[in-house]
Order: C-alpha cells, then sequence, then structure tokens
C-alpha cells in the first residue's frame, strides 16, 4: 500500500475524535472520507496531512513513518473548504508559492503555472488577486496551488461544501479529470454520500470515530454493512426480519439468522416494482415529482415504504398499487443504532 | 464540522527552527514584560511595605490615618463618578447620533471627537482657563468672576478627555447591531420608541458597560488636567506626585499608588468582562443598519451632537488661539512671539519626544506582533497565561508604573541602572503603559486570520518565519500601522507615566508644557500645545492615509 494509517487514535480532552483507525490508499487511487459532522473525518485528514498530532498509531508514506515530519516536509498538497488562498498574493503568486519555497526557478515557475491554469481551464486569471475570483475559481486556483508541487498526496477537506450546487456539480467533474489524468493519490473529506459515489475508487465511512466500512461505491450502495452506512447512502427501506417474513418470505432466502433483532432488511427505492392494481398490497400515501423521477411514499403490509419511479406514471395519491421485490434487492444489514439514539443525518 | 475537529494542537515534535523560533518571539517579549512590567510592580508593591526597620503595614496605617488621603481618596471617587455619568451620556448621544441617526456633517462630529486625544491632557484644562479663567474670553465678555479652578473645571476637562473613548466604545456595540433585527420587530409592529428601548438599549448594555469603567479608569489616573486645573482639588493622582516630587517620599508614595491600583483594577477586570460578553454577540453574515430620517429624534440628536463638538472645538481652538496673541488678555494682536520657548531646552524636548516616540511605535509594534505570532504556536495551557499578563498593564495607572520605574530603575543594586535617565526608559515605559491595547489589536487580527491560511503555507513547505512574512504580516498589516501609530500618539501626548522619569536633561513634551504652566508662562505652555497637536496631526493623517492606501489596494483585491 502506498500511504497507511495504523491503528490511529485522537482524542480531544475527553473527546475521543479517533479511535484505534486504519485505513489504506493505493497509488492512483481517489479515496473519499465520508461521514457526518463529528465523525472524525477531519481529523484523520488532518493528521495525515501533519496538522494534528497523533495520540496513538502510526502513518506510513510508502514503509517509511511519517510521524516525525511536520507538515511542510510531508510534501502533500492540501485544500481547504474556502478562504485558504493568500490574499496578499496574485493567483500566479499564490501557485506558484511552493516552487518559490523550493528554490525553483522563475521561468519554470512560470511555466508550470501557465501549465496550471490551463489544467483548471483559467488560463486568464494568473495577474488577479483571489478576491476578484469567484467561489469555484478560487477553488480551482485552490486545487493548481497544491497540485503545483507535485505532492505525493493530495488532501481535500471538504473542498465543495461551500459552492453552489451547479458550480460544485463542474468543480467535482474537474477534481475527478485532474486526479485521473495526474494519478496523484488522493485523499478527500466530505459528508455528501453523493459526492463521494460520483468520485471515488473507494469510500471509506466513518461514524463516532471508528471507520464503519469501506469498499467501493458499489459496495457501500448496494451492500451496506451495517444500517447506519445504508442510511447515510441515500435513501433506504430499512424493515426488520418478522414483518418481511409474513409478507415477503422470499425476501428471507439470504437472512443471516439469529434472534431477529439483529439485522434489518435494507431495500432501495429504485428497486422495487410498483404498478396500479385495484387489489393492490399497498397504497399511495404521497407522490413528489422530482424531475426525473417520482418518489412515492406508500403504506404496505410491512409499513410505510419509499418507492422511486422513473418516467412517466400515471399514480395519484390514494390508489391502490402493487408492490414487488425482487430477491437481489434486498441486502441484510447489521442494525447498528438499534440501541443508539437515532443520528440525525443531514 | 464540529469545532473539536478544527481544534489544532502545534506540532509538539517539530524540534528544528521553528520550534526555536517560537520560544525566541515569545521569550523576548516575555522578558521585557517581565523586567519592566511585572519586577517594577514588584518593587512598588514592595517599597510600600518598606519601612526604617524592614517591612510592615506602618506606610499605610499612615497614610490611611491621614485626612489627605482620604479627602484625595474621596475626590477621586466623586470626580470619577461624575466624569463617567457624563461622558457616557454624551458619549451615547453622539455615537446614537453617528450610528443610529440620519443626518449630515457626521464627518465633522467624527474628526472633532478624536482632537482630545491628540493633546496632552493638560490642554483641555488650559483651554478651559483661556475660556472661562479670571482672564478668560467668556469669564470678561460676561463680566462675570468664574471659580473654574477646582471641582467643575476638573469635571469638564476630564469628561472633554473621557469622551472620545466613551463615543468609540458605544459606537462600536451600536454599530454591530444587525438591521434585520429592525425588520423584524418593524414587520411586528413594534414603534421606534419600543424598538430603542427592547433591542438599542440591550444591545448596547455591555458596551456602556464597558465604556463607564473606561472613562472611570482614565478619570481617576490622570494627572495632567488635575495638575493644571484641579486648583485645591486634590485627587490621588496629584497626591502620588506632592508625596513623591514635593515631599521626596517615595514609600508614602509608593502607598497611595498600590491603593490608586485597587479601583483601577477592579474596573478593568470588569470591563474585560463586559468586553467578552458583549463579543458573543458578533455573527458573520451580519447586515449593516442603514438608519433613515426621523423627523424629532434626528434634528435633536444633531444638534446636541453639534453643541458638544462646539465644546470641544472651543477649548482645544482656544489653546491654538491663545497661543498666536501677543499678551492675553490685553493685547489681543496676533504673533508668533510665544513660539520663542524660553524655558530651558525650549524645543529640544519636543524633538526628545518625537525620537523616543518613534522607538516605543517601532519596537513597540514589532514586539507585539512577534508575541501574538508566537503564542498562536503555543499550546493553549502555556498561552493563556502569557495572554492574560499582557493584557495587565492597562490596568495600571501611569503615575503607578512611573512610580514603579523610578524605584526600579534609579536604584543601582541592578546593572538595570544603566538605563535610567536614558530617552531608552522613557520608550520602554511608554510602550509598556499602553502594551495592553497594541497587544490586543494585534491578537483581533491574528483572530481573524484563517488557520486555512497558515496550513495551506505549512503543507506547500513554508516554515515559521516565512510564513509570518510572506502570509501573516501582509495579512494582520493594517493592524500593525495602527498599533504603530497608536503609540507614537500616546507617546506623543502622556504625562502621568513619564513625569517622575524626566531629568534636567532629559524632558518630554507633555513635562514642558506642564512646567511652563507652573512657571506662568501660559501661552507659551499654549504654543508648545499647539506643536505637540501639530505633530500628533500629522501623525493621525498619516495613519488614516496609509490605512486608506491599505484598504483600496484590498479592495481591488477582495472587492464585496
Amino acid at each position: 500500500m502506498y500511504l497507511t494509517v495504523r491503528n490511529a487514535t485522537k482524542t480531544f480532552g475527553s473527546f475521543k475524535a479517533l479511535d484505534n483507525v486504519s485505513i489504506e490508499i493505493d497509488r492512483r487511487e481517489f479515496v473519499c472520507l465520508l461521514g457526518p459532522s463529528g465523525c472524525g473525518k477531519t481529523t484523520l485528514l488532518r493528521l495525515i496531512a501533519g496538522l494534528t498530532e497523533l495520540n496513538s498509531g502510526e502513518i506510513l508514506l510508502e514503509g517509511t513513518a511519517l510521524s516525525n515530519l511536520p507538515a511542510r516536509k510531508r510534501g502533500f498538497g492540501i485544500v481547504f473548504q474556502s478562504y485558504s488562498l493568500f490574499p496578499n498574493m496574485t493567483v500566479a503568486e499564490n501557485i506558484g508559492y511552493g516552487q518559490k519555497i523550493r528554490g525553483t526557478p522563475r521561468s519554470e515557475i512560470s511555466r508550470r503555472v501557465t501549465e496550471l491554469l490551463e489544467l483548471v481551464k483559467l488560463p486568464q486569471v494568473a495577474g488577479k488577486f483571489p478576491g476578484q475570483l469567484s467561489g469555484g475559481q478560487q477553488q480551482r486556483i485552490a486545487l493548481a496551488r497544491a497540485i503545483a508541487v507535485d505532492p505525493r498526496v493530495l488532501l481535500l477537506d471538504e473542498p465543495l461544501s461551500a459552492l453552489d450546487a451547479k458550480v460544485r456539480a463542474e468543480l467535482r467533474d474537474e477534481i475527478r479529470h485532474v486526479q485521473r489524468s495526474l494519478g496523484i493519490p488522493t485523499l478527500m473529506v466530505t459528508h455528501d454520500q453523493e459526492e463521494a459515489l460520483a468520485l471515488a475508487d473507494k469510500i471509506i465511512c466513518m461514524n463516532h470515530g471508528v471507520v464503519v466500512q469501506a469498499g467501493t461505491p458499489e459496495d457501500l450502495y448496494h451492500r451496506p454493512a451495517t444500517r447506519f452506512v445504508a442510511d447515510f447512502m441515500g435513501i433506504s427501506n430499512l424493515v426488520s426480519a418478522d414483518p418481511i417474513r409474513r409478507e415477503f418470505p422470499d425476501l428471507m432466502a439470504k437472512w443471516p439468522g439469529g434472534a431477529g433483532a439483529e439485522h434489518v432488511a435494507c431495500i432501495r427505492p429504485e428497486q422495487i416494482g410498483l404498478t396500479p392494481a385495484q387489489d393492490g398490497n399497498a397504497t399511495v400515501r404521497s407522490i413528489s415529482f422530482l424531475g426525473n423521477l417520482r418518489r412515492l411514499e406508500v403504506d404496505s403490509a410491512i409499513g410505510p415504504l419509499v418507492v422511486e419511479t422513473h418516467g412517466y406514471n400515471s399514480c395519484h395519491e390514494g390508489e391502490r398499487v402493487n408492490l414487488s421485490i425482487p430477491p437481489e434487492a434486498c441486502t441484510w444489514v447489521a442494525d447498528d443504532l438499534a440501541h443508539q439514539p437515532a443520528e440525525t443525518a443531514a | 464540522m464540529s469545532g473539536v475537529e478544527k481544534m489544532t494542537t502545534p506540532a509538539r515534535r517539530q524540534l528544528d527552527a521553528d520550534r526555536l523560533l517560537t520560544l525566541v518571539c515569545v521569550g523576548l517579549p516575555l522578558l521585557g514584560l517581565v523586567l519592566f512590567f511585572l519586577y517594577p510592580m514588584v518593587i512598588v508593591f514592595l517599597r510600600s511595605l518598606t519601612v526604617d526597620d524592614g517591612y510592615g503595614l506602618a506606610n499605610y496605617t499612615r497614610v490611611l490615618g491621614s485626612t489627605g488621603f482620604w479627602r484625595a481618596t474621596e475626590h477621586s471617587l466623586i470626580m470619577g463618578a461624575a466624569t463617567t455619568v457624563l461622558s457616557v451620556f454624551l458619549g451615547f448621544i453622539i455615537a446614537h447620533g453617528l450610528y443610529r441617526c440620519a443626518f449630515r456633517g457626521k464627518w465633522l462630529i467624527r474628526g472633532v471627537i478624536v482632537l482630545p486625544l491628540l493633546a496632552p491632557s493638560l490642554v483641555q484644562a488650559l483651554g478651559l482657563i483661556f475660556l472661562l479663567g479670571r482672564n478668560g474670553v467668556i469669564s470678561r465678555a460676561l463680566g462675570v468672576e468664574i471659580e473654574i479652578y477646582g471641582f467643575w473645571g476638573l469635571l469638564i476637562a476630564n469628561t472633554l478627555y473621557a469622551l472620545p473613548q466613551a463615543v468609540m466604545i458605544i459606537g462600536a456595540a451600536l454599530v454591530l447591531l444587525d438591521a434585520r433585527v429592525y425588520e423584524a420587530a418593524e414587520v411586528m409592529g413594534a414603534s421606534p420608541s419600543r424598538q430603542f428601548r427592547d433591542l438599542t438599549l440591550p444591545a448596547a448594555r455591555f458596551g456602556i458597560l464597558n465604556a463607564a469603567f473606561v472613562c472611570f479608569t482614565i478619570t481617576i489616573t490622570d494627572f495632567g488636567n488635575a495638575a493644571v486645573i484641579g486648583g485645591d482639588y486634590s485627587v490621588l493622582a496629584t497626591e502620588i506626585y506632592s508625596q513623591v516630587v514635593g515631599q521626596r517620599n517615595f514609600n508614602m508614595g509608593a502607598v497611595v499608588g498600590i491603593m490608586l491600583l485597587l479601583p483601577t483594577v477592579v474596573s478593568y477586570a470588569i470591563e474585560r468582562q463586559a468586553m467578552k460578553r458583549q463579543q458573543v454577540g458578533q455573527m458573520a453574515g451580519q447586515v449593516p443598519y442603514r438608519s433613515s430620517f426621523a423627523p424629532v429624534r434626528d434634528p435633536v440628536m444633531a444638534s446636541l451632537s453639534l453643541l458638544v463638538c462646539a465644546g470641544i472645538v472651543a477649548v482645544i481652538g482656544i489653546v491654538v488661539y491663545a497661543s498666536f496673541v501677543t499678551l492675553w488678555p490685553y493685547n489681543m494682536t496676533l504673533s508668533f512671539k510665544h513660539y520663542d520657548i524660553t524655558l530651558a531646552g525650549g524645543y529640544s524636548s519636543l524633538w526628545m519626544t518625537i525620537v523616543i516616540s518613534l522607538m516605543a511605535a517601532s519596537g513597540g509594534t514589532l514586539a507585539v506582533f512577534l508575541l501574538c505570532l508566537g503564542l498562536r504556536r503555543l499550546p493553549r495551557s502555556a498561552a493563556q497565561p502569557i495572554q492574560m499578563l499582557a493584557a495587565m498593564p492597562a490596568a495600571v495607572p501611569g503615575m503607578v508604573l512611573g512610580l514603579a520605574y523610578i524605584l526600579t530603575f534609579n536604584s543601582t543594586a541592578t546593572p538595570l541602572y544603566l538605563l535610567y535617565g536614558t530617552a531608552a526608559l522613557i520608550a520602554i515605559i511608554n510602550f509598556y503603559h499602553y502594551h495592553t491595547q497594541g497587544f490586543l489589536t494585534v491578537m483581533t487580527g491574528f483572530r481573524q486570520l484563517p488557520r486555512a491560511l497558515e496550513e495551506a503555507a505549512d503543507s506547500l513547505g513554508a516554515g515559521m518565519a516565512r510564513t509570518a512574512v510572506d502570509i501573516i504580516a501582509p495579512f494582520i498589516a493594517p493592524m500593525l500601522v495602527s498599533v504603530f501609530f497608536f503609540l507614537f500618539m500616546r507617546s506623543m501626548v502622556t504625562l502621568s507615566a513619564v513625569v517622575f522619569l524626566t531629568t534636567p536633561d532629559l524632558s518630554v513634551a507633555a513635562v514642558t508644557i506642564m512646567r511652563l504652566d507652573d512657571a506662568g508662562l501660559t501661552s507659551q505652555a499654549a504654543a508648545f500645545s499647539t506643536c505637540v497637536m501639530a505633530v500628533v496631526s500629522v501623525a493621525l493623517l498619516s495613519m488614516k492615509g496609509t490605512l486608506e492606501l491599505m484598504g483600496r489596494r484590498n479592495r481591488i483585491k477582495r472587492p464585496v
């Protein structure tokens, strides 16, 4: 593995921000740290950057321990959420700053700056000051500044969170493109599961200072390990075993067993088939039109469910419908929230 | 993100140059604070306990048993309270006028209100004497004999001196109020007077409290006005002076000094608390209040504000005018006669004061910058006590600090004696006298500096020194400029701290003015004051100009 964090623990006073966390990042890999506020993801990123110190555990880059190396000697690039461009320097000076520190000749710096401005598609702004740029442009420059020094690892701390939805989507593709073309191992912190799904080769889902699940975006979406992950990775219907056994017995095939309360069925709303039928097994309670899809809340024998349908459908509120759930649509997940107060997933 | 996650602990294991630099940054200014603030304060405390045969409370019993001391204390407290009430009341009217009302000519009020800060405090007293004294313009015009020396004269002089502070502090609280809150109240049907009672007053509460304590402290610690116009109305500051200079009784002076320290320390502690409470109310993305014209309120507020300003202009203006009058009040033709200073030394003390002020300003700005820079890299547990120490000097009256210096540095017991009688020591006392204000200003600048900037520089490979020069200094440059000029201007006019440290060979401007006045050369005192005011005005304009230039450059960089 290229970058390894092993058994990292970090406390702030009595608060345990990270509890024995281990993660790995491969060469050229794009890894997302995903989780709600306060789950420890930013702390982990800052530990890797060298901006915060470990209580215990170790961080290895190509097998070498980094723990004693200050941030400025790690050779990493970092992009923060916002306001990290130096306001007193022009865009070109900002991008060239890392190389200037390293004593790179001026001609080489200006060549590199031009090249990077092309890469982030802002060739005209070299002489401007950060305050003259939009938020999205500033983040592009911050990205260019971070990769100017050929960082060994690129760290992105919620780089898109402060931006408008449209700019965010654009810049998301930009980051993806830049990372793929340069092949820099990248770790991004985000609380937006859509962002993580779109960007990551690997998602590490965290909660309460521990890693809950790590895997490909498909793994986490379709095969969540726990109720928390299922809930956090988009909308899911979580139903306990007893009503499933009664109403949809063929979904019990993969049930891991046990007394019944340890696992719940996770069924994604787009995987439920829905057809209008007078003698159907459910009733439509409400419909939200979301453009490309419709989201329906239906009352069924196994409780209220969310169903999403694409394209035109003639259902209206109060109508009887028939629900069908194919066996592969159901994943049984550990109910890790059963004994905890409900999280408010934003 | 939770606040906890954003917290940073400085990398403890950076045993390289950066760590050393942090130690130097904190260590040097800290050494200065210990040597030039803490140590003299300990000395003055010990001296207050020193009696012929060792240590004891004999000095205190003597002081507490004397009627003179109790009279001075009573006078100080009454004067402090009266000045506070008057200046906070007038200050609120002016601040409310400036920030909550709509009328023209606010620039005039803003300009006039800072005038008292341009001159040594005794200039207000001088002005009052030229206006209301036996030969004053007003007394002669009305043909009445007004007894201006004493309580009333001192009250007016002190109020004029404290007023700028009151306006600035209350104004800062009023300007924080968000327009949306008022819009919401308006929509809910609250009348303007209700809005004033329910929104403005409660929000300005801590500002008013804060202003009250600052005015109180300024008043009871001021020496210049009391010395010139106090007459028989003795206060604690003049009492210390007469003990030390008049009776050469240093130990008794130290006792009175400690007694004067008590109310200022209490007052300062409460003021700091009030300030903290006020800052909680600040929030990002505030919508500034735009006042619209109110037919009754605004003309009234405007005329009251202008009336007070007229008073200030009259008092300061008459000093300038009188300095040009050939023989006040008999020959009112104008001449430059009084600018030929006849007192020994002439203008040398003015030049010396400028040199001293430049020293205090440049050295002081550098010192607080280094201190704040270093503190940012220290763990909280270590930074907090140092911050407290750095904020302490404001609680110490200038007279007490000056007395502490003479007791400490005019003793051959330590090599520090070498500093006694040098311009450097006067520059040093001026800096430490105003250390708190300078330190807190730069601290505020550092607080506004986003952590991400330093961390980005850090990740790009910049060390501490490089980050300080390339990133931090440009960011807080406006604060550094303000502190530089603040220290310069205060050093130009301060009297109380330096009055004990001047020698026949080394005097400063404010002391020269006092000597000229003492010698009955009132017109020359006015002329000398005018010169000081000219220098300070140039400094103030330079500061405004520099800040304006920086602001304009920054507006290009960050258009809002």
